[in-house]
């Protein structure tokens, strides 16, 4: 069909050139019958008949068809010209393609993570709520017996619901091995306050009093991410028994695809059971199980109000805590927002701050193609001036510089969603792990048309602009000067200047935050870790405690695994501990009694092994050793954060040692013996807590951290072998000593290390990135700007040589307009990269966000890069060979 | 530029008087736009110089219309030429065009000859 279209149009065009054809050699042959020479006829014949182009195509006009095959010769015109200057339209390109493709990763990202849709009902109705000191510091869990009073006494919530996990490690068994699984003990009402029903069967049953688990004792629903991964997404789930952990479950729901709370991980394997209060958990004390809450406000109910009526609330249940330690942590309670809650605020000053970054360097992107359309629209003012004179209508040219630019951007386009994949697939491989950001998902389309729209109307417009000033400009002028000196010339030369001084000022911004996370990034590789992180593998185990039910796990699993880990070809060594430094895997945070004083300290379970792994060092006193047993003196290590906080003489922090405390199990006291020097444990940017280290061996199931020591543990081996070789070893041994493990995630300790610079390292990337990119094009604008100045000026300067003009002058004459521009973009520039510097005081580790050198390296960097942008088309100016110039017009 | 608008305006200027003005000539036989030139400004007494840019725009167009039907012939001098023939649709629009245009006339004539006072009183 449409081949057929344009058949019969070429037919027509045909069918009318000959028509026109035939009416001048009838006039001709009519004036040749009247006695004129054929010469002469034939030119008379022309000149009355006007120009037979012209009345081709406003003859065409009337088939209607003309917008399309117009296009098509604009097309083609604008591809020629992409033919004759490539490297013009490869800059533009180029840019717009880096500025789209930046930004809509960038945005794809933050999207997901921080606008995602949630599947709640009303999710903005949804609060946290958690219990605080009087201070209103800290987030704790809160006692079912609280939350009753909540429940029937607040006004401010139509309901509250409440989640806690299931203890230790949980493992759905299925045929032939165990899956683990994140088990969550929920009230009743869960999915009736979040608003979320299960795609398959129900939920659990609940009445209003919300107090009813016990009718859903035994039933269980699934996540998606369960049933898909675990039961292949058997349709006949509903009704079938499963076990986890010994215990039998009758499932009678399964939760849609996206759905899960309370952690928010949508491919995580998660179950839900009614928790079961038992009569300890109606009490307020240690021993009673605590849940987060979650409330649905009342429509019309602020979140100040109902902040403002809880916490009265809370001032009157507090005195029911008879353990006055235990009140303390229950004075008051937060509020938040549960959708404010999903993304850490560190992560999310850190996206926006990308995200600003990446929305400047497409600004700046924008600003250098404008200026180079613009300069080229200015240079062709005189093709434009010919081709009016020719008989091209206004419209007909700035049409056609419009097509040039659309096809300019829309191949930028094209190209700009090829580098946002890229730059997906680069992220992904960038990112830490501890960072949970899935960017396994597909670009977002909205905002790429949105970016990619706006870039298009933004080339059309620069580019229609210089041809709308153009061919309002007299004709003949401008064919005799070029269109030079004309009005519309000086204006869009300041015009240029303008928006390169804004490229130089949004590029410094740039330089600066970058130069501020490198710096950040520096400080943080500083910073002694206090321990060795070289040739180190640690497996992280989930422990199945539930497999090892009624025995002590400390012989019946870790010293057996121990011993045969320590025995794998090429290790020299091996221990456990319950969580490696910057592990991020699992903290045990315990409340013990030292000199009749409560303190408070990271806790970790470690081996005798394990100091030689890490070589930390000993500040005093000694490690543990092969002669610490069950049964001997029961002996804990402890760091100097500890010792400095709570030695008997503050000015002697190894006053500590030979120190008890309170107690490591009945009737046994722990003595300190020894002061490990200081680790980083979280992260390299926080200084270390106070921390006590226990011999594992020590600990007994009569123990208070006998349960916590149960759910995780770091198995860490010294080798000089490579990873790949010693990993399916260490999976053998690791099955061998229970199924489950076998799947353990296995890491080096430089990964974590790695890891542990977390969101500032890929910030900082990320950055360079920009940064690099944006001074890239802000060169190029300044050099496109001055070159451009230089070719016009030809002749003026030929001209100034000629009379005698110094060359250095004319150097320096181009030269200062570029220093003038630099300036300008330099000293505004300051100021928004001050100004921008305080969205990123969170993120910054020993240097501040107004830091003068970095502002100043960056300002330098810019500048010298500038001013060598600068020099070649001044050095062009200065070697003008005046006759030449003065010749070439 | 200047000469396109130029043709343009007069398109505009003319639009329904020439229509009607090459369906009158048509009415007398087919005939080429050559042809039709000649003889509006042979019938106007040399006064009526219709602009080629003018003439074949508004010949594509009636044909559209379907007011006008064209072929290719040859003429006497062996020259091979369009004509256009009016068709059935085109008389019937003509002759609406003459009654429209006939009561143009009479109307302005009646402006030009009016007696304002008569209006006033």
């Amino acid at each position: 069909m449409k081949g057929l279209r344009a058949f019969s149009l070429r037919r027509r065009k045909d069918d009318l050139r000959e028509e026109i054809e035939s009416h001048l050699c009838m006039a001709i042959a009519d004036r040749v019958a009247q006695g004129e020479s054929a010469e002469a006829a034939r030119q008379a014949a022309i000149r009355e008949f006007g120009n037979p182009p012209l009345v081709q195509e406003v003859t065409r006009v009337t088939w209607g068809w003309l917008w399309l095959e117009r296009f098509g010769q604009d097309l083609r015109y604008a591809l020629r010209q992409m033919r004759r200057s490539p490297g013009f339209a490869a800059s533009v390109i180029g840019t717009l393609a880096l500025g789209i493709g930046a930004a809509t990763a960038m945005f794809t990202v933050v999207d997901h993570m921080l606008l995602r849709p949630l599947l709640y009902k009303d999710a903005n109705r949804l609060v946290a709520i958690s219990e605080a000191d009087r201070t209103g510091k800290g987030a704790n869990d809160v006692p079912w017996q609280d939350i009753q009073e909540w429940r029937s006494r607040n006004h401010s919530f139509t309901a509250i619901a409440f989640t806690g996990s299931m203890n230790g490690r949980n493992y759905i068994e299925t045929k032939n091995s165990a899956a683990e699984v994140y088990g969550v003990r929920a009230s009743a009402n869960l999915f009736d306050v979040l608003g979320v029903q299960p795609a398959l069967g129900r939920g659990f049953f609940s009445d209003s009093s919300g107090a009813d688990e016990a009718k859903n004792a035994q039933t269980i629903i699934l996540s998606d991410a369960a049933w898909r991964g675990t039961f292949q997404t058997d349709p006949n789930i509903l009704g079938k028994p499963i076990r986890i952990n010994d215990t039998s479950y009758t499932v009678v729901g399964v939760m849609p695809r996206g759905f899960s709370y309370p952690k928010d991980i949508p491919q995580l394997s998660q179950v839900w059971i009614a928790a079961q209060i038992g009569n300890a958990d109606q009490g307020r004390t240690y021993d009673a199980l605590h849940f987060e809450a979650i409330g649905r406000l009342r429509s019309g109910v602020t979140l100040a109000a109902a902040r403002a009526e809880m916490r009265a609330l809370q001032q009157s249940i507090a005195p029911e805590y008879t353990d006055p330690s235990i009140r303390k942590d229950h004075s008051t309670v937060n509020l938040a927002r549960y959708t404010g809650t999903l993304v850490g605020s560190g992560t999310r000053r850190a996206l926006l701050a990308l995200l600003a970054a990446s929305g400047v360097l497409w600004l700046i992107a924008i600003v250098n193609v404008t200026s180079l359309l613009l300069a080229r629209g200015t240079a062709r003012q005189r093709e434009i001036a010919m081709r009016g004179a020719l008989g091209a209508s206004r419209a007909r040219v700035v049409q056609q510089m419009m097509v040039e630019g659309l096809l300019l951007s829309t191949i930028a386009a094209a190209l700009g969603i090829g580098v946002a994949v890229a730059g997906m697939r680069l992220a992904e491989i960038a990112r830490p792990r501890s960072l949970n950001l899935d960017l396994s998902s597909h670009l977002n389309f909205p905002i790429l048309a949105a970016l990619c729209g706006l870039t298009i109307l933004s080339a059309l417009c620069s580019a229609a602009w210089p041809a709308l000033l153009a061919v309002c400009a007299p004709i003949e002028p401008a064919l005799r000067q070029g269109g030079l000196h004309s009005g519309a010339g000086r204006r869009q030369h300041r015009l240029r200047g303008i928006l390169v001084a804004a490229e130089i000022a949004m590029s410094l911004t740039l330089l600066m935050v970058c130069g501020l996370l490198l710096r950040t990034i520096y400080n943080l590789r500083q910073v002694p870790l206090g321990f060795r992180s070289d040739h180190i593998i640690v497996a992280n185990l989930s422990i199945p405690a539930y497999r090892f039910a009624g025995q002590n796990l400390v012989p019946a699993l870790y010293q057996p695994l121990l011993e045969r880990a320590q025995h794998m070809h090429g290790v020299q060594s091996a221990g456990l501990m319950s969580e490696v430094p910057l592990g991020q895997t699992f903290h045990i945070t315990l409340s013990l009694y030292l000199n009749g004083r409560t303190v408070s300290a990271m806790l970790k379970p470690v081996t005798p092994g394990i100091q030689r792994i890490f070589g930390f060092p000993m500040l005093a006193g000694r490690f543990f050793n092969a002669q610490d047993s069950p049964t001997s003196e029961a002996v804990v290590v402890v760091n100097p954060a500890f010792a400095r906080e709570y030695a008997p003489d503050k000015h002697d922090p190894r006053s500590i040692l030979g120190q008890t405390m309170w107690r490591l199990s009945k009737n046994r006291p722990m003595r300190i013996i020894g002061i490990l020097d200081n680790e980083r444990q979280t992260s390299i940017a926080q200084p270390s807590q106070p921390e006590v280290d226990v011999c594992l061996c020590q600990i007994t199931p009569d123990s208070g951290i006998y349960q916590p020591s149960t759910i995780a543990m770091d198995l860490a081996l010294r080798t000089d072998r490579p990873m790949n070789q010693v990993i399916p070893e260490l999976r053998a041994i690791l099955k061998q000593a229970s199924p489950e493990l076998e799947n353990a995630s296995i890491t080096t300790m430089n990964q974590i290390v790695q890891d542990s610079y977390g969101s500032q390292r890929l910030a900082a990337h990320l950055l360079e990135c920009f940064g690099g990119a944006a001074l890239l094009l802000c060169v190029a604008g300044l050099y496109g700007l001055l070159a451009y100045v230089v070719t016009q000026r030809t002749r003026e300067i030929g001209v100034r040589i000629a009379l005698g003009a110094q060359r250095s002058t004319l150097l320096w004459m181009v030269l200062r307009q570029a220093g003038a521009l630099l300036l300008v973009g330099v000293l505004a520039g300051s100021a928004l990269a001050l100004a921008s510097g305080r969205l990123l005081r969170g993120f910054l580790f020993g240097v501040s966000a107004h830091d003068g050198w970095t502002l100043a390296a960056a300002a330098a960097v810019l500048l010298a890069s500038g001013l060598l942008a600068a020099y070649l088309p001044a050095h062009r100016a200065a070697h003008v060979n005046p006759l030449e110039a003065l010749r070439s017009e | 530029m200047g000469t396109k608008q130029s043709y343009q305006n007069r398109i505009e200027l003319l639009q329904g008087t020439l229509d009607m003005l090459i369906l009158q000539t048509l009415q007398w036989g087919p005939q080429h736009g050559y042809g039709i030139i000649q003889a509006l400004r042979a019938h106007s007494g040399d006064v009526l110089q219709v602009e080629t840019g003018s003439l074949y725009p508004a010949l594509h167009r009636l044909e559209r219309q379907g007011w006008v039907r064209s072929e290719w012939k040859q003429t006497e001098s062996n020259q091979r030429a369009r004509y256009y023939r009016i068709t059935v649709a085109g008389k019937k629009r003509l002759a609406s065009d003459l009654s429209r245009w006939a009561r143009i006339v009479d109307a302005i004539g009646l402006v030009i000859q009016g007696r304002p006072e008569e209006e006033q009183a």
